[in-house]
């Protein structure tokens, strides 16, 4: 019979990635989660540390050096935790899995890059892939953003607009293509899906090539194409003779799933198992040690036994943590002790936009050196119980932007420390 | 370990308009006629109400594989939303009577069993009959390319009566068939009593019905509540007495277990009980070999197969039991499709104006058993069994087949010619 040695709980970033490493570190793997995670709705891009201090006029464009501050400021933050060394090394392995996906995240520690959002903000992330980089917003050539008729998740004249006046050369089209004139839906996963077809991709070009101008780039919404993004990307590059970028637009994300499913089928192809629509509701546990994690299944719960266990279920955001009616922040699986403000008078400060933040951004479960939750007396709760991810206390991901990069750092820390204790016992 | 069940209608309200399940749902990602679960099912529920038209009759393409739910994150049961919704259409005269006579004949394997078994030579000569075929696509609108069943010469019941009980059985295990072994694959259910036996089970096989999927898949809520009653007046008495009711067909167990009592809101405490009690074989064996009772002292089955998890199956939340089963027979590789539905769910691809769809959705499946050239598909569920071979041309058994045969039973039907029988 199949011995789970790892059950990793939460499919979103920090829950893929902790699966994937302990998989390939040899562990046998199972993860379990209510559904699929946060990356669908996220930008698909590394956001490791956007805004720090959390007061400072500009976005921070050097994230090795700010995190070098923010560890030595918190040594509670998770970051502190995993160590820039493994954060490097995190971001490094995503992008070797990546590239060999054919997909390459550009950008490391040393610089933030500046790209559009989907309202035509500057956004500043670590990792981006080569669909978005030609974006970047600190070169000087002028871009048109292209949007669908009958595409209603993204706004090419929000975006260029809010460019404009951030004197970012920048202006909109809309196409009506007759491929999706007569469609009844125009969704991102369709339009990727289009995107895929060479063509959509001509029909595109020719409606899109006499209204370029002078436009040296040209950004369009993130969807092109779920699996074979980049070849899109240059074959457009080449029929329209400029550069081309992806902007995200609203959920689902396709450069979100793209991710989604490289690690997926990472964790996969190293033999573990990605179980969805099974929620866990409780657990059992012995001598100190958790046993056993129940998942909600049809007229039963379903029991998973395994060596080690891994909660990566997400904060008050994802669901991991709920609070109840009287304002006390509860963990939902395993009842952890959870840090942060006990009454709910205590979440928030009375100024809304306060440089120091809400005490409720950064609550969440403490953990020790090798990422157990602890008690109050800083004693793991369980040898054998890691959490990983956003459900981490100390962190103020938000308004950091650093919610990819505290899942992806904290993921890989105890998905590594999970294989090696593997090999140890080998 | 009882469940607390959220009723259908307040999932709604948990709905964050992720969008992920519109991702995740093959039969809105290949056809404009289906706009997606989200829309359809959360969304579209606020507006319907008693008394009111419809808002959109496109709920009808939903074909109930609920893959939408196993993705969604906060819970929405957008599957059964859609299919109360189809049953509302049914209630207030939506469909017309030539569509819903169809849906009916369809969904009422049983009755067609009972009716064509006595003369299964010519029922069988008319279902493959090219005019007859043609006759039945224009008029009453099944398709004339679908993959319909044949009945088989003996009964399971029949068969079941005649097999010697074997002597010195230690515990005992209630079998549901279904109506898909009784008349048209009683090797399914001959494997599943031999695998039971050889672990040292009585099996009983009282009397039973329809489970009443196919008419709840098709809105025919009425008809299908009297099947579920009467299968929980007849298999209750066994539940009492602490029996666990097993069965081979993924979508009659689960029915049992959940779409029954869910969509129907019978949870009284009888069809609790019954729910409680029955098991997806797989899952009862997998049990067994975790308190250590199941025998597994397998004989090898030289073969390569694909094995596709059926969506009824992966419903069950239970992951994959019987490739955990099927990886401690030697000898036999199999390969894990992760296609999320083979297009057919149940009757749907069936009809005229679905067919098509159907093989759509099943493509990349149905590319990947070619891709891997196997000679055979292990597969749990029996339509999807029917879709798979009749697009590929891969003939196709249940994972049980292949666990007799590892008991050392002589192969029947596919494995058979492959094993030599
Ligand atoms: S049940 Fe299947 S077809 Fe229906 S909405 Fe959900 S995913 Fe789509
Ligand atoms: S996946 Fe669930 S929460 Fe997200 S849009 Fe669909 S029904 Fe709503």
């Amino acid at each position: 019979m199949t011995q789970v040695e790892v059950l990793v709980i939460g499919a979103g970033l920090a829950g893929l990635v902790t699966a994937w490493q302990a998989a390939q570190g040899g562990r046998k793997v199972r993860l379990v989660a209510k559904g699929w995670g946060a990356l669908f709705w996220h930008a698909g891009c590394v956001d490791v540390l956007g805004y720090y201090p959390l007061d400072a006029a500009n976005a921070v464009s050097s994230p090795r050096q700010a995190l070098a501050q923010l560890v030595r400021e918190h040594p509670r933050h998770p970051y502190a935790l995993v160590g820039i060394e493994r954060i490097e090394a995190a971001l490094s392995a995503l992008q070797t899995l990546c590239e060999a996906a054919n997909y390459p995240l550009h950008g490391s520690l040393d610089h933030n890059w500046l790209l559009p959002s989907a309202v035509g903000a500057f956004r500043p992330t670590c990792l981006a892939p080569e669909t978005m980089t030609a974006g970047d917003l600190t070169r000087r050539e002028p871009m048109v953003i292209v949007g669908f008729e009958h595409f209603r998740d993204f706004y090419p004249e929000l975006v260029a607009d809010n460019l404009l006046e951030q004197e970012v050369l920048a202006r909109s089209v809309r196409l009506d293509l007759p491929a999706l004139r007569d469609r009844r839906f125009v969704t991102a996963p369709l339009l990727a899906d289009l995107f895929e077809r060479a063509d959509f991709r001509q029909q595109v070009a020719e409606a899109l090539r006499p209204k370029l101008g002078s436009a040296a780039r040209v950004g369009f919404p993130a969807v092109l194409g779920l699996r074979r993004a980049v070849e899109v990307k240059r074959d457009l590059e080449a029929m329209l003779g400029r550069e081309v970028f992806e902007i995200p637009s609203l959920p689902p994300s396709v450069p979100g799933m793209r991710l989604h499913n490289i690690l997926v089928e990472a964790i996969q192809r190293q033999g573990g198992e990605v179980l969805t629509g099974m929620e866990a509701v409780r657990a059992d546990a012995a001598n100190g040690q958790v046993q056993t994690v129940w998942t909600e299944a049809a007229a039963r719960l379903k029991p998973h036994r395994a060596r080690t266990f891994v909660l990566a279920t997400g904060g008050l955001l994802g669901g991991g943590i709920v609070a109840e009616p009287d304002g006390t922040l509860r963990e939902v699986i395993f009842g952890l002790p959870v840090e942060g403000p006990h009454e709910r008078v205590q979440w928030f400060r009375l100024d809304f936009l306060t440089p120091a933040g809400h005490p409720v951004y950064s609550s969440g479960l403490a953990v020790d050196e090798h990422f157990r939750p602890v008690d109050a007396d800083g004693a793991p709760v369980y040898t054998n119980l890691f959490a990983a991810g956003t459900t981490l206390a100390g962190g103020e991901v938000v308004r950091e932007r650093s919610f990819d990069g505290v899942a992806l750092a904290t993921g890989y820390a105890v998905g590594t420390q999970l294989a090696a204790q593997a090999q140890e016992a080998a | 370990m009882g469940v607390q069940v959220q009723p259908v209608e307040v999932t709604l309200d948990n709905c964050i308009k992720c969008n992920i399940c519109v991702t995740a749902c093959p039969v809105t990602a290949v056809t404009d006629r289906f706009p997606g679960p989200k829309y359809e099912g959360p969304q579209a529920a606020r507006f319907r109400h008693a008394g009111q038209p419809s808002p959109d009759l496109s709920v009808d393409y939903c074909s109930g594989c609920r893959v939408c739910n196993m993705v969604c994150p906060t819970g929405v049961k957008i599957a059964e939303i859609n299919a109360r919704a189809r049953a509302f259409m049914v209630e207030r005269g939506a469909f017309s009577w030539r569509a819903r006579l169809r849906n009916n004949l369809l969904a009422r394997s049983e009755t067609i069993g009972k009716l064509g078994h006595p003369v299964a030579p010519l029922a069988n000569a008319l279902l493959n009959n090219p005019l007859a075929r043609w006759a039945a696509h224009v008029v009453l609108g099944i398709d004339r390319r679908a993959p319909l069943p044949r009945l088989a010469p003996q009964r399971f019941t029949a068969w079941f009566q005649a097999h010697p009980k074997p002597s010195g059985a230690t515990r005992q295990v209630v079998y549901f068939h279904g109506c898909s072994t009784e008349y048209y694959e009683p090797r399914v259910g001959r494997a599943a009593v031999r695998v039971l036996e050889a672990n040292g089970f009585q099996v009983i096989v009282p009397p039973q019905n329809c489970c009443g999927l196919p008419l709840l898949s098709n809105g025919e809520f009425g008809a299908a509540r009297a099947y579920h009653r009467s299968n929980v007046r007849k298999l209750v008495t066994f539940a009492r007495q602490g029996h666990a009711i097993v069965g081979t067909s993924t979508s009659c167990t689960l029915t049992l277990k959940e779409e029954a009592p869910e969509l129907l809101d019978a949870y009284d405490e009888e069809a609790r009980l019954l729910a409680e009690h029955t098991f997806d074989l797989n899952e009862f064996l997998l049990t067994l070999a975790e308190e250590g009772t199941l025998r597994t002292d397998f004989q090898p089955v030289p073969l390569t197969a694909v094995y596709h998890p059926p969506c009824q199956y992966r419903a069950h939340r239970l992951g994959f039991p019987a490739v955990e089963l099927l990886q401690l027979v030697p000898d036999l590789h199999i390969s894990v499709s992760q296609v999320a539905c083979c297009g057919i769910a149940g009757t749907y691809g069936f009809k005229r104006e679905k067919y098509e769809i159907a093989m759509q959705v099943g493509r990349p499946l149905f590319d990947l058993v070619r891709q891997e050239g196997v000679p055979i598909v292990i597969c749990d569920s029996e339509t999807c069994r029917w879709q798979i071979t009749h697009a590929t041309g891969v003939p196709a058994v249940h994972p049980v087949e292949v666990l007799a045969v590892a008991y050392g039973h002589p192969p029947e039907g596919p494995l058979a010619s492959l094993l030599g029988g």
